[in-house]
């Protein structure tokens, strides 16, 4: 017999419903990965006992691992669909939504939370419309290779997922949001706005949330120095908040 | 209307959230315009994250004697000279200010030793001018873009398609749309649409395109009756990867040979020296691909089809901290270590030169309050498109779409929705639902891919285009056929019918573009014809709509002023 991949989804057919579990099987072709067997699933959507049944909804943009739309559960684990190599995953396949994002449909889920929290924190440099377009701010390859990878985030929210104190109760805002509060902060014109990022973090749902479980640095698929930043980023806070106590 | 449908309106409407799209909201939102942006996928996702190379800006940082003038000569050279001479003197000008205003805005951009935004070789491009981040240009351009967007605060419409441009007798009136998540249907009005919907690589199976480049940009323009030009000029990246298959068509870029990789045949020559001595591996990238192409043909390929493309020579810590994505993306995608071996690469379909005619001042359609910018729109790269090029487009058409739309948004009154046209559009993509046992648009997609790629593909004859030209015909009449089952609820096969007429559009006119074009020009190759014709070179074609019939014609390539004429002709650095 042929081979064959054998996968189980997650599905759920709106925000409201309760999910339910199909079964598909596969031909298997040689580098498949989690978004192929989707897409295969998509041109013909019959379930594994023979059942037709409708295309399974999921997001994905590049397939190269550089957008970060296709981020979901597979086997348990968030990451990337489009990097899931079906040789090296253990079946059968088990798909699911994000848990900690509200369900749109099937795998894909509302993100928006990130945008959300970026707005809270102003991650942008801050620019008037009066912008002088002489030469821009000079920044050392050094200061440069050191924000670099900062700014590799695309914004995939697996840290978020893989966090456990980032839930409802806790509100925290997620390794991503601080670590774009580091990338900004030392940006050579974005550090005009430090102040108001670190006051964005204080409080409830801000850095001290961080339980340091350390989970979201496993998780991010861009290799980002998340905890490093979040130390960073903490001890920032810190000495902020207890300067303005001695304003006081 | 009577409130039956959904329901936005703004001035501008931006249809595309890539570069372009993105660059044109920011600009319409500085000149005071209420904009909405309408996308595919999610913000932040769109196609421009894949660009890897970097933005072509003629800044002087790295080598001092660039200049505009030298960046415009390497443009129209490029493109062999059918490039709208105004719109490639616009973009060498006006590219640097896009950079530096990037950089103001955040963009991480390399760094020279004393802390100017770092350029580097590519393709091409006479002197160092590629400014760029890493390998992931793209993605910090998007990022930027939306952190501006975001902070300035415009509407985004994610996950919605358009399906058709509505127009108020002569001028444009907004678009019928739906929600691909629930398939309800959704009208925009607005003064101005601007198109930045980008290619039409998925008609051909092996692209480093993303899914949304099915040429939706430019069928609607060309179904609401503006013209589309140079159709005929599709570029293949000429180095995909070819193998495994599960990646194939992604692109390796640029950067491996600029970085300094070498491209072998299967007997381990470094065959470009049989085609082009002088710039080897850096050759433009139409004779890359067609020395790949003929390395292939002519029984030199690797197992898979392709060339061997090596920067193993190089120190691994060199080529990670130099090609950091690509490293990481062959490893993760694909199980190959970059820095311990050579990659498999053919070409690939990468870019659409052609699009919907603009004018270079405004990037306006011939349609009244319809503009076009990026790749959706023709003109820049004549017949060919140097590397980076693609990224300062986006950026200094983008503006200026944004500012003319804007402009014409201002002179404008509210249009008037017209209930004929949404009634129409709205059982247009009703109609496969109700036919039963019709065809699939996966398989009439695949075959439209197939007669693409072996009929339509990097080289072109007679005979093969004319076959094209039945098998589009017959795969017209099927996808009026089309059926689809299941509900409206995020349904692929259902987007994928909407897109396919997109795709069956663009195809035809190209292929048909590139039926009338008997020579080789760029990126445009005839096995029959393989010399530039000077009488072609003189001409562009155009498509157009006229009641249904896609009509090909030709007109005038615009002249060039004298001094610019003798600025193409100087010889390197002499500008």
């Amino acid at each position: 017999m042929a081979k064959s991949v054998i996968i189980k989804i997650k599905r759920q057919a709106n925000p409201r419903e309760t999910s339910r579990w199909e079964e598909f099987e596969l031909p298997y072709k040689p580098a498949m990965n989690v978004i192929s067997c989707l897409m295969d699933i998509a041109a013909n959507p019959v379930t594994r006992d023979g059942k037709a049944t409708t295309p399974i909804t999921y997001d994905s943009n590049c397939l190269e691992e550089v957008c970060g739309s296709c981020a979901m559960l597979i086997n348990g684990r968030a990451r990337m669909a489009c990097s899931a190599l079906v040789d090296k995953l253990e079946q059968p396949i088990r798909l699911e939504p994000f848990s900690k994002f509200p369900v749109v449909r099937d795998l894909a889920v509302d993100r928006q939370v990130l945008f959300e929290n970026l707005k809270a924190v102003k991650a942008w440099v801050p620019i008037d419309g009066t912008y002088d377009l002489g030469a821009g701010p000079r920044m050392t390859a050094e200061q440069q290779e050191a924000a670099y990878p900062l700014s590799r985030c695309i914004s995939c929210c697996c840290c978020m997922e893989v966090c456990p104190q980032f839930n409802d109760d806790t509100g925290f805002v997620g390794a991503a949001t601080i670590a774009q509060v580091r990338l900004f902060n030392t940006h050579p014109t974005g550090a005009a706005l430090e102040r108001e990022r670190l006051t964005a973090l204080m409080g409830d749902g801000g850095i001290q949330e961080c339980g340091y479980a350390q989970n979201c640095v496993e998780a991010c698929p861009k290799d980002i120095p998340l905890t490093r930043s979040i130390s960073e980023v903490g001890g920032a806070v810190m000495k902020q908040a207890i300067g303005d106590l001695f304003r006081k | 209307m009577n409130g039956k449908y959904e329901t936005h309106e703004h001035d501008v409407l931006i249809i595309g959230a890539g570069g372009a799209g993105l660059r044109a909201a920011i600009e319409a939102l500085t000149q005071g315009a209420r904009v909405a942006v309408v996308c595919k996928s999610l913000l932040g996702k769109a196609h421009t994250v894949m660009a890897e190379g970097g933005i072509a800006a003629a800044m002087a940082n790295v080598d001092q004697a660039d200049n505009w003038r030298v960046h415009f000569r390497d443009t129209m050279r490029g493109g062999k000279l059918l490039n709208n001479w105004r719109m490639a003197q616009i973009h060498a000008q006006e590219a640097s200010d896009r950079v530096r205003e990037l950089e103001q805005w955040g963009a991480l951009f390399d760094r020279t030793e004393d802390g100017r935004i770092l350029q580097r070789a590519f393709g091409g491009h006479t002197f160092k001018r590629l400014c760029h981040v890493g390998d992931r240009t793209g993605l910090e351009m998007i990022r930027t873009l939306q952190d501006r967007g975001v902070q300035m605060g415009f509407d985004v419409y994610m996950e919605c398609a358009v399906t058709r441009l509505l127009k108020d007798g002569e001028r444009i009136a907004g678009a019928f749309a739906y929600w691909r998540e629930n398939g309800r249907f959704v009208v925009f009005k607005a003064k101005s649409v601007v198109l930045a919907t980008g290619g039409i690589g998925k008609a051909w199976p092996i692209t480093s395109n993303s899914w949304e480049y099915t040429g939706d940009g430019m069928a609607l323009a060309y179904e609401a009756g503006a013209d589309l030009m140079d159709m005929e000029f599709v570029q293949f990246h000429p180095t995909g990867m070819v193998w495994p298959p599960g990646v194939q068509g992604i692109l390796v870029t640029e950067a491996v040979r600029g970085e300094g990789g070498t491209l072998r045949n299967r007997s381990g020559e470094r065959f470009m020296e049989r085609y082009d001595p002088r710039k080897m591996e850096l050759s433009t990238r139409d004779v890359v691909a067609r020395a790949i192409y003929t390395e292939v043909k002519e029984g030199r390929g690797t197992e898979h089809g392709g060339a061997f493309l090596d920067i193993s020579h190089k120190p691994p810590e060199y080529v990670k901290r130099k090609l950091p994505s690509m490293y990481h993306q062959f490893l993760e995608l694909a199980d190959v270590d970059i820095t311990k071996g050579p990659m498999e690469v053919g070409p690939t379909c990468h870019y659409m030169m052609g699009g919907v005619k603009v004018e270079a001042e405004t990037a306006a359609a011939s349609v009244a309050g319809l503009f076009a910018a990026g790749e959706a729109a023709a003109g820049l790269h004549g017949s060919n498109r140097l590397g980076g090029n693609s990224l300062s487009d986006l950026l200094v058409f983008g503006r200026i779409a944004g500012l003319a739309a804007t402009e014409h948004a201002k002179k404008t009154a509210m249009p008037t929705i017209d209930a004929g046209q949404v009634e129409a559009a709205e059982r247009e993509m009703l109609a496969p639902f109700e036919r039963k046992g019709g065809e699939s648009p996966y398989t009439v997609h695949a075959d439209l891919q197939d007669t693409m790629q072996k009929l339509v593909g990097i080289f072109r004859t007679e005979d093969d285009l004319r076959s094209a030209m039945t098998q589009i015909a017959k795969l017209k009449e099927r996808s009026q056929r089309l059926a689809v089952s299941g509900s409206r609820m995020f349904n692929p096969g259902w987007h994928l019918s909407r897109d396919l007429q997109a795709m069956l559009t663009v195809s035809e006119a190209v292929t048909r573009s590139a039926l009338a074009r008997r020579e080789s020009r760029g990126a445009h190759s005839r096995i029959d014809y393989p010399n530039l014709d000077a009488a072609w070179g003189k001409q562009h074609n155009l498509i157009a709509n006229r009641s249904g019939n896609m009509e090909l014609r030709q007109t005038p390539v615009i002249d060039m002023p004298e001094e610019l004429k003798l600025l193409v002709a100087e010889e390197k650095g002499a500008a």
